[in-house]
């Protein structure tokens, strides 16, 4: 054992050398171009790290037990902090800190961001502390457990955290570039952020006053929405679960834009209703859906599906003994409803509420498509980043207002579920009698459900047939697969296959993301699940808060942290596929992360604890007992991840390049240039794509799910 | 004492502000079986974790074999545990299951599959080795659990509360079924439980915890004959204690005087319930009689206070409200206080 | 275990910069023109040279904000299209490369002239009028004629034009009003015209899309984009503003470090080549080519026609007057009530 644990520790050692003595130190570097060549050349604040590594070798050849040395924690944290220092204090075009510029005058000329030797390293140090913490009792010594906690909390430190502090810092930085309170104060003061003249009738509003008034009326009306559809699948004899159930998946795997698209050409000036109520009413048509209404009403159909599971699995939780009870002491079916289920399904409102409240706040694809000159925090973050007018401090402190709001929405959603959850299902037979709700009651919630249904059904009537006639737009029917071909042509000529249609790059970027960035999410959620649900360590609350908080950030505000963190040296990855995938890899991961938690909370823990008495290290234990017991839960994951990646819009936004365009980021542009067949058909496609990977996923992991376990697996989507 | 297997040197395990295990010392020989006692929260299982490797210790050092494995995980660690729960691995068959162990450590498939088979047979379960967990009986389980645990010849076997899912009427037979494999592979092992018959009857030595110490450690006969203090002797079986002064060698207690040793001064003695004799007229009264099947129990009242007295059912029998004396001898009697 | 650990270093290692190698016989193209054009234009030399293009398309403000954003790290090779105004501040700030092509000598003057002022670090690639279009269905007596036709308030609501601040068609007609009437004239004519405004779009093209298919009544435009919707079929008449109007220099400029300089000047050389400024005409976009040798469309609308105003490209193009115009502009229209 000993033995064998003295080469586990040579491993990261062994790594450490080849990343300073045979990669290239630097992003783009020739292959011979190590951290030990350019330090030699002239990069002489390289050296230490290169001794560093030469250092940890020795001791781990020389000494019985390298991890337990004092030496090997001290090089171990003097090398990662080098590492770091290094790399944050001397930029592209010299010093960040002028001591390292006084210190190293050759830091003038600046250098270059990581490339593989500096990433490598990265990891072998990370690998190393790993090695010396466990064996100092971290993680009751289990070495997997520890690199696996070390290396999330890295990854989300350098993925989550760093970019929101980097985005607040950006907020502070005046025009001039220097660090003062007075340009955050005078942005954060500006009236056309807080102006209420919308109200008192004396102007615009405010985009801070828009966003809000947008999300509570958003969510108000959704949890309204959700209520009747819950009310009437869970309480009367209007049967259609399944459908209601099935309409409920679609705002899912629908892309952004297009149900704004197929509202415009329903309701839109000259849209197919306005243009027959217009002629009917003898009225002249108007532009009244672009703005408030228009967001709204694609706002609440896109999240009554939302609110609607959350209120029913809540309404089926409700004991009907209780309703029964409240009956047989003479309580009319008004008084019970008013009485008892109204009271027990407040928390769940109010959780609906708040859900949809967040989602209203980070929506970015309905406002800008449906939004006129109706702003909103997120379409404004993202005029002032893309715009003409570049201007990443008004984005930043922009993007800290719409980050606090949702956190605060968050954090009270937290708290209310946690506090007070009327769980009132006991594991005791509840056979009673479900309470019938009041008539009145019931014929509004038709009155409110008919409508959805129909709209819900017309939206999806025109992106089905809108991408396959000649202008929907124009009410021009004649079929064609015109837009088909103009987004996807290709020819096999002397040149070989030559993709020519213009979606084609978008495509298959947006392809190798999904499938690259699936399995990843999926990996680095259950690993996290498992170690918050299995672990003990110090920080572990604060480490699962960092996980959850990933959760609450609206999508632009990341896209726009990312914009602000790694554009520059070290970690330069604007404009490279891998920003893409990082960002959807920790915006998805607590998806994942649910998902395992709840399926680990199933589980006998001392399973795992039998394993590892067997002798399986934590890799193994989670390889041969954890993994095969929570598939449901890795497959809902997995799908999650996948179909996020392939729709989300709203941070994918600020990190495409056209070297890397994703289809959501393409459909936009269509959309915004009027070319609405273009985008519905190309959005007929991706959804195509995406049915039919999901079953091939399904497919591959459910192929040898267990017949008895049935994983539960809540999941909610992060903020849009 | 032979050979020892494990040793706790000052073992002390705190979670955050709460102490587990508050400081233990103990050597448990080879071979032996050793019970680890108390009740809930007293740290046995805290400490049998630690055998395991399951948790580290806070402080001092345990050693297996001889040798510190104070900082080495479980999987690093030559032992096999027996959970309360069984653990067994349900998506796997008994004998994959069986030979899990030996796989991991590196032995060959089939040379692990015929390992486990051989166990299989030795604990009575050939011809099942196909079978999914979940179509065998609770005994049947827990055999393969135990199997498991004994196919890699481990430094030591640990039994965590294993017969707390087992029915009643089974205990004694699954009980006597753990103590024969162990003797016959020669194992050591360590057991915790709850339950102090069950330790009685499985122990080579017990060991008796109380809020994260060793309150007393020996044989079961030395510990329910010889109870260290009051609190081990109310925990093994009943007893009756009786607080008086020592002075000369001599307790004595309103209505008693006893013999004894020890210094003079406040003193408690405890006796058992069925060391008392009863006979008809006399100072002291019965309070209640309850017939038990195999026994009479009364509780009487006598002048040093209400007292509980055990006799055989083929006694004459005593009603509620009679007058009888109480007899007690110093043989019958320890000192714990 | 260690294989394990390796495997796991490995996956982390997978997240690594994909981009960092630089592959040859590619360019990547920030096209500028509208989306069909940039498509057929992209694939005709991918065609003709075998290099693949991967182009994105964006209004000329945003990619002359997004040239800026990345000045340290440059991504794309060639920005081809767009009005020449942010072609020039680019070049101002040191954003593109200077590069004199043999094919200069072929071109008008007005592209010449577009090279000349920069100091060759953009030229004009095709020319084309500001005016607008309208629904001939929509707007059936009476029809605007002139700039201030569009103050009538039959039109409350039924204009659209782009925002100055990402689109290159919307800063022309800001700068255009401003040579025209004199810039406190100018923007009194813009407060007065917010009224019949709907929306400020992106796109400078979006408006003429919207007025096709009714979603607005007008919408001012690059007469070649309104003339371009007629050809599809749309009933949109196309006007050239009686009081004058102004012009836009469709420009090209080569980033300065992008990632593929050799592709970027073939490129640069064959967008300038009589064959490749006729594939405009094949896309529904009727501009002038610069090229003296290139057929100019017949649809185009004739320079010589029209009334166009003696644009100070130099003074317009500049940095400091693009800030202070739009800084107006954001504090004196875009803050109006809708």
């Amino acid at each position: 054992m000993q033995a064998l644990q003295g080469r586990i520790g040579l491993f990261w050692s062994g790594l450490l050398m080849a990343a300073v003595l045979a990669l290239p130190w630097y992003k783009g570097g020739a292959t011979l171009a190590s951290a030990l060549s350019e330090g030699v050349a002239g990069r002489v604040w390289l050296l230490p790290l290169v001794g560093a590594a030469l250092a940890l070798a020795l001791l781990s050849v020389a000494t019985r037990d390298w991890r337990v040395h004092p030496a090997g924690a001290a090089l171990v944290g003097a090398g990662l902090g080098w590492l770091l220092l290094q790399g944050f204090g001397i930029g592209l075009r010299g010093p960040v800190l002028p001591g390292l510029g006084l210190l190293f005058p050759t830091a003038q000329s600046g250098q270059p961001g990581f490339g593989w030797g500096a990433w490598v390293a990265g990891i072998a140090l990370i690998g190393a502390l790993a090695e010396v913490l466990a064996a100092r009792g971290f993680c009751r010594g289990e070495r997997f457990a520890a690199f696996s906690i070390i290396g999330i909390v890295a990854a989300l430190s350098l993925f989550v955290f760093f970019p929101i502090l980097k985005l607040m810092s950006a907020a502070f930085v005046g025009p001039d570039g220097t660090l003062a309170l007075a340009p955050f104060l005078n942005r954060i003061t500006a009236s056309d952020l807080w102006s209420v003249g919308c109200l008192t009738g004396a102007g615009r509003c405010g985009v801070v006053i828009n966003s809000l008034v947008l999300g509570i009326l958003s969510a108000a009306l959704a949890t309204a929405l959700g209520l009747a559809l819950a009310l009437l699948v869970a309480r009367t004899d209007f049967r259609m679960k399944r459908l209601l159930r099935a309409i409920s998946i679609l705002p899912i795997i629908t892309p952004p834009f297009v149900v704004g698209v197929a509202i415009i050409v329903l309701f839109g000036r000259t849209g197919i209703v306005t243009v027959e109520v217009a002629e009917w009413f003898g009225i002249r048509p108007t532009r009244w859906i672009y703005g408030l209404p228009g967001i709204l009403l694609a706002q609440v159909l896109a999240f009554a599906p939302v609110t609607f599971l959350v209120l029913l699995s809540a309404l089926e939780a409700i004991n009907p003994t209780l309703e029964e009870a409240s009956t047989t002491l003479g309580a009319k079916p008004v008084t019970t409803f008013r009485t008892v289920t109204w009271p027990l399904l407040r928390p769940a409102l109010a959780a609906a509420f708040l859900l949809a409240f967040i989602e209203s706040l980070a929506d970015f694809g309905n406002p800008i498509v449906l939004g006129g000159s109706y702003d909103v925090l997120s379409t404004k973050i993202f005029f002032a980043v893309v715009g003409a007018q570049y201007d990443l401090g008004q984005a930043a402190t922009l993007s800290v207002l719409l980050l606090t709001l949702t956190v605060a929405a968050f954090w009270v959603q937290t708290r209310w579920l946690g506090r007070a959850s009327y769980v009132t299902v006991t594991g005791k037979s509840d056979a009673g009698l479900v309470a019938p709700v009041p008539p009145l009651i019931k014929w509004a919630a038709v009155a409110a459900v008919v409508p959805f249904v129909v709209f819900t059904v017309g939206i999806y009537a025109i992106v089905l047939i809108g991408g396959f006639v000649k202008d929907i737009g124009r009410m021009e029917m004649a079929p064609t697969f015109g837009h088909l071909w103009t987004a996807f042509s290709f020819e096999i000529n002397a040149n070989g296959l030559q993709l020519f249609g213009s979606a084609w790059n978008s495509m298959i970027t947006t392809l190798w993301v999904s499938a690259l960035s699936a399995p990843l999410t999926m990996a680095v959620g259950i690993l996290t699940a498992w170690l918050i649900a299995r672990q003990d360590f110090t920080g572990k609350r604060a480490f699962e808060f960092g996980t959850l908080l990933s959760f609450a950030i609206p999508g632009t505000v990341v896209g726009v942290s990312y914009i602000a963190a790694f554009n520059v040296p070290p970690i330069d990855i604007t404009g490279t596929m891998a920003i893409l995938v990082i960002c959807f890899v920790f915006r998805n991961l607590p998806v994942g992360m649910r998902a395992g938690i709840a399926a680990l909370a199933q589980i006998d823990r001392s399973m795992e604890e039998a394993s590892q008495t067997m002798g399986a290290g934590g890799g193994r234990v989670l390889r041969d007992v954890v993994l095969p017991l929570i598939r449901p839960a890795i497959f809902t994951a997995l799908v999650y991840s996948f179909v996020t990646a392939m729709t989300a819009v709203s941070a994918v936004i600020f990190l495409v390049s056209a070297r890397h365009n994703m289809a959501t980021a393409y459909i936009m542009g269509r959309v915004e240039n009027g070319e609405y067949a273009l985008a519905i058909a190309y959005s007929t496609v991706l959804m195509l794509v995406m049915v039919a990977c999901v079953a091939a996923m399904n497919w591959a992991v459910g192929k040898r799910r267990l017949g008895r376990r049935t994983g539960v697996t809540g999941t909610a989507q992060p903020a849009e | 004492m032979t050979q020892t297997a494990i040793e706790f040197r000052s073992v002390v395990k705190r979670y955050g502000d709460a102490t587990a295990v508050a400081g233990i010392d103990l050597a448990i020989g080879k071979g032996e079986l050793v019970t680890f006692l108390g009740p809930s929260g007293c740290g046995k299982t805290t400490s049998l974790r630690l055998i395991a490797g399951l948790e580290l210790p806070t402080e001092g050092q345990v050693f297996i074999a001889g040798r510190d494995v104070s900082r080495d995980p479980a999987s690093a660690r030559n032992v096999g545990m027996v959970f309360q729960s069984y653990a067994l691995f349900p998506h796997i068959s008994v004998l994959e299951n069986v030979a899990y162990g030996p796989v991991i450590r590196g032995t060959p498939k089939a040379e692990a599959q015929a390992r486990a088979r051989e166990i299989l047979e030795q604990v009575g379960l050939a011809g099942l080795e196909s079978r999914l967990p979940a179509e065998l009986s609770g005994g049947q389980q827990q055999r393969v659990a135990v199997a498991r645990a004994i196919v890699q010849q481990p430094d030591v076997i640990l039994f965590d509360e294993p017969l707390s899912n087992v029915d009643a009427k089974l205990r004694r037979k699954v009980r006597e079924e753990i103590r024969s494999l162990q003797r016959r592979f020669g194992l050591t092992a360590v057991y915790v439980t709850h339950d102090q018959e069950e330790a009685l009857a499985v122990s080579d030595r017990i060991v008796v915890m109380d809020k994260g110490r060793i309150a007393q450690v020996g044989t079961p006969t030395d510990l329910y004959e010889h109870p260290a203090n009051p609190f081990i002797a109310d925990f093994i079986g009943d007893a009756n204690l009786i607080r008086g002064t020592v002075a000369q060698g001599r307790f004595t207690a309103p209505g008693m005087a006893l013999p004894v040793s020890g210094p003079d001064g406040p003193a408690t003695l405890s006796i058992r319930p069925e060391r008392i004799t009863l006979t008809p007229g006399g100072p002291d009264r019965v309070v209640s009689a309850t017939y038990l099947g195999s026994r009479m129990e009364y509780t009487v009242a006598a002048q040093v206070g209400e007292m509980l007295v055990s006799r055989p059912i083929f006694e004459p029998r005593l009603k509620a409200g009679q007058d009888v004396s109480l007899h007690i001898t110093d043989t019958d009697v320890s000192r714990v206080a | 275990m260690t294989h394990r650990l390796a495997l796991l270093g490995a996956t982390a290692l997978s997240l690594l910069p994909f981009g960092a190698f630089a592959q040859p016989k590619e360019l990547v193209l920030y096209c500028s023109v509208n989306e069909e054009w940039c498509r057929a234009q992209s694939e005709a030399f991918m065609r003709e040279t075998g290099i693949n293009v991967l182009m994105t398309r964006k209004s000329s403000g945003e990619t002359y904000a997004q040239i800026k954003a990345e000045e340290g790290q440059p991504r794309g090779d060639v920005w081809w299209g767009g009005t020449g105004d942010p072609h020039l501040q680019a070049a101002q700030e040191d954003l593109t490369e200077a590069y004199e092509s043999p094919v200069l000598a072929e071109l008008q003057p007005w592209a010449r002239a577009q090279a000349e002022t920069s100091g060759f670090k953009t030229v004009g690639v095709y020319a084309g009028a500001l005016g607008f279009g309208y629904n001939s269905t929509m707007v059936t007596e009476n029809p605007p004629a002139c700039w201030a036709d569009l103050l009538d308030e039959r039109y409350a609501d039924d204009i659209q034009v782009a925002n100055p601040n990402s689109s290159g068609t919307a800063y022309t007609m800001l700068a255009t009003m401003v040579q025209l009437m004199g810039e406190d004239e100018a923007f009194a004519y813009l407060a007065k015209l917010h009224a019949n405004i709907n929306q400020y779009t992106k796109s400078g093209s979006a408006p003429i899309r919207a007025a096709a298919t009714g979603e607005s009544a007008i919408g001012i435009v690059f007469m070649h984009d309104a003339v371009a919707e007629t050809v599809s079929g749309a009933p949109i008449v196309t006007v050239a503003p009686c009081e004058g109007t102004g012009y836009e220099v469709g420009s090209m400029s080569l980033i300065k470090g992008g990632p593929n300089p050799e592709a970027a000047k073939i490129w640069y050389d064959w967008a300038l080549s009589p064959a490749a400024q006729e594939i405009g005409a094949t896309a529904k976009s009727y501009q002038v080519p610069s090229n003296s040798s290139a057929a100019t469309p017949p649809e185009a609308p004739k320079l010589a026609d029209i009334k166009l105003i003696d644009y100070d490209f130099a003074k317009y193009g500049s940095s400091e007057t693009r800030a202070a115009l739009l800084a107006r502009w954001d504090a004196e229209i875009g803050a109006l009530p809708k």
